[in-house]
């Protein structure tokens, strides 16, 4: 598990603004759903735009249409309603074969009894490429991700990064309009994957090419998209840049789903205050209005203070007086869960600033921005 | 499989012993399986080739005079030479004819959602569940001048007179191939392990159609099956006598019928025992073709 804070740091890509301008828009999914012969409404009348070159990530729990999406955009699911635009076709109802589409599973689904170059190849030869042109292109191919000379191996000689490659190649190689990644990281151990993400991502901007990329990871999602979009139930939780998602979550659903948080009941007192037990603090969040709540506050955005520098705690941020219930430690942060006016909190702070030498009872104070008090009226 | 879990005691032995590489255990299970094909198949497969070089007197009384005189009688007749090639021939078409039949059912039970799979394969299967002879009988029935199919053609006004579909060579094919496509079945989806559904997504996604999947992806990933579904086919369908015995009416001569008239009606058992050996020399070539084809896609 990557930590909160290195996450944070992890993020120096500087993030386009992808506001949706309708006539940059490459990819317009319109009112798009899928709904099976048991009732079963997998995807809901899903909206959504996508400019030309951008990385989109789909994010969401098992089941929550993200999959259906994709396989709806690629043609091997079929569309109950709604309209798939690429480039301004409407290629809903179009067959598979026909939808100029380059998809990598998660399987990676090479074709065991064809060497990598006749994998490779296969989308060229349907394309009616000639044979020279071909073997041009399945070199570059190989050589983009870094495989070259590994076109006569069979793909099971191959480990599963390396297959990964290759499948990532042979979607490319036709130099499709779109595409499509099936939760490709998910089947490769976690050093692979930190630099497999890195390299579909460069790969990515390098040929500047429209992507949705499927995947129930948020470290994959916020730190290699342009766009995220978290689904729940079929439907389109929350459409934003990575920053966005992270620290203006629109529901109470993305605020848990995409990093962790602190989720408090609490009853909205005033425009931009709610209490806890009997304790008011201040939100930023705006419109608010009365009747019961969540809070939600990221246990990295609280810090903590000894209990005998109470008085210089400023009055600018939240504050709660409480007692440690336990701590523990996790190598890189510490986690204290500290009990504040009958619930409990958690609190990550980094080890290497974790030295206050806090023990478990210490009484001491929770400090939180009003920033980061995130409300969500039920 | 119980001798599997026994492994791992052998796999430490002590140092000072030599290491052996079957332990014990799994020898001794090995030991009623091999005593029984030992009695029952190699001996008597022996015995068999044995009496193929043995001379006869009339009348089915064997001496122990040894000759070679079986096998020439057999290569100096043409009429052998016709069993022979008609006997491929027929086993040939009808194990082209069974997979074409069996190859998309295998294909479909594949596919098939899991809560069908297993109802719609025991009933692919269940004709094994009735006896050959039974089930030849039930085609003498539908197929006879008679018959079923003949008799609402003629009720129908669309033939004047019978078709011949029984006592020929179309009759044993017809039921040749019946019976055998629960065996072709069987062994096609039993290769059909390396087909994966998301092969044939990526190929479309490649710009493949159904065609040119099938042809390119599809059928080259199931030739383990069909090599396996065809080799068995094969072997049924030489070896099989008493469909083209009933069916084909006495008309259709094949290696089996002719070794079954030799044993049996002409009591001449050194040349039934040769024509025998001959058949089995026929299925060590499938055998062999068979091994070539699944080496290359191993």
């Amino acid at each position: 598990m990557q930590t909160l804070a290195s996450r944070e740091d992890a993020r120096p890509i500087a993030i386009p603004q992808a506001e949706p301008q309708p006539d940059a828009a490459f990819l317009r999914l319109r009112g798009l759903t899928k709904r099976y012969e048991s009732g079963f409404i997998a995807v809901d009348n899903l909206d959504l735009d996508l400019p030309k070159g951008k990385l989109l990530g789909l994010l969401g729990p098992s089941g929550c249409g993200k999959t259906t999406t994709l396989r709806m955009i690629a043609g091997l699911a079929s569309v109950t309603d709604g309209e798939i635009l690429i480039g301004g076709d409407d290629v809903a109802r179009r067959a598979p074969h026909k939808r100029d589409i380059g998809l990598v599973f998660q399987s990676y689904a090479l074709f065991p009894h064809m060497t990598v170059a006749e994998n490779i190849a296969f989308g060229l030869d349907m394309r009616g490429v000639s044979r020279q042109e071909a073997r041009a292109r399945v070199e570059e191919a190989l050589e983009m991700v870094r495989l070259p000379g590994y076109g006569s191996r069979k793909p099971k000689e191959m480990s599963g990064g390396q297959q990964q490659r290759v499948a990532l190649a042979r979607a490319l190689v036709i130099r499709p309009r779109i595409l499509l990644l099936d939760e490709p990281l998910s089947n490769l151990d976690a050093k692979l994957r930190d630099d497999m993400r890195i390299e579909i991502r460069e790969i990515q901007k390098r040929l500047s090419i429209t992507t949705v990329f499927v995947t129930h990871d948020q470290v994959e999602a916020l730190t290699m998209c342009d766009v995220v979009g978290v689904m729940a139930g079929g439907r389109l939780a929350q459409l934003g840049t990575p920053s966005e998602i992270y620290e203006k979550p629109a529901s109470l659903f993305v605020a848990e789903f995409v990093g962790r948080a602190n989720v408090i009941d609490c009853e909205i007192v005033g425009r931009d205050q709610a209490r806890i037990g009997d304790q008011v603090y201040r939100s930023d969040t705006k419109g608010l209005s009365g009747g019961k709540a969540k809070a939600a506050i990221r246990p990295h955005r609280i810090s903590l203070t000894p209990d005998r520098d109470r008085a210089l705690v400023s009055n600018a941020t939240n504050s709660a007086r409480g007692r440690i219930a336990r701590i523990t430690y996790i190598g890189d942060i510490v986690q204290y869960e500290v009990e504040i006016n009958g619930a409990m909190l958690k609190v990550e702070v980094p080890t290497a600033s974790a030295g206050h030498g806090f023990g478990a009872d210490d009484m001491l104070l929770c400090e939180w921005k009003p920033q980061d008090m995130l409300v969500f009226g039920s | 499989m119980s001798a599997i879990t026994h492994m791992p005691t052998s796999i430490a032995p002590p140092a000072t012993a030599p290491r052996r590489r079957f332990p014990l255990i799994i020898v001794l299970l090995l030991v009623p399986m091999a005593v029984v094909n030992l009695a029952a198949f190699v001996l008597p497969v022996l015995r068999l080739g044995q009496i193929s070089f043995l001379e006869s007197r009339s009348g089915g009384v064997l001496t122990d005079v040894y000759t070679f005189g079986n096998y020439l009688d057999f290569f100096t007749d043409s009429f052998n030479f016709g069993l022979v090639i008609n006997s491929l021939w027929i086993s040939f078409t009808v194990t082209v004819a069974t997979l074409i039949c069996a190859y998309p059912i295998a294909l479909f039970l594949h596919r098939v959602s899991p809560v069908w799979r297993n109802t719609l394969f025991v009933i692919t299967v269940s004709p094994l569940l009735v006896s050959s002879v039974v089930r030849t009988y039930g085609w003498m029935v539908l197929l006879g001048d008679q018959g079923l199919i003949n008799g609402s053609l003629l009720s129908m006004g669309l033939i004047s007179e019978p078709v011949r579909l029984i006592n020929n060579t179309l009759g044993v094919f017809i039921g040749l191939v019946e019976i055998l496509i629960p065996y072709m079945a069987l062994a096609l989806i039993a290769g059909f392990g390396k087909l994966d559904q998301s092969l044939e997504e990526a190929a479309a996604s490649l710009g493949a159609n159904a065609f040119t999947r099938f042809r390119r992806i599809v059928f080259p990933l199931t030739l383990p099956g069909v090599a396996l579904g065809c080799l068995l086919c094969f072997v049924l369908a030489i070896s099989s006598f008493i469909t083209p015995k009933l069916l084909g009416g006495g008309r259709v001569f094949l290696l089996a019928t002719e070794i079954f008239d030799q044993a049996i009606i002409q009591l001449e058992w050194p040349r039934a025992a040769a024509t025998s050996v001959i058949v089995l020399i026929i299925f060590g070539f499938a055998l062999a073709v068979y091994s070539r084809v699944v080496r290359r896609f191993d």
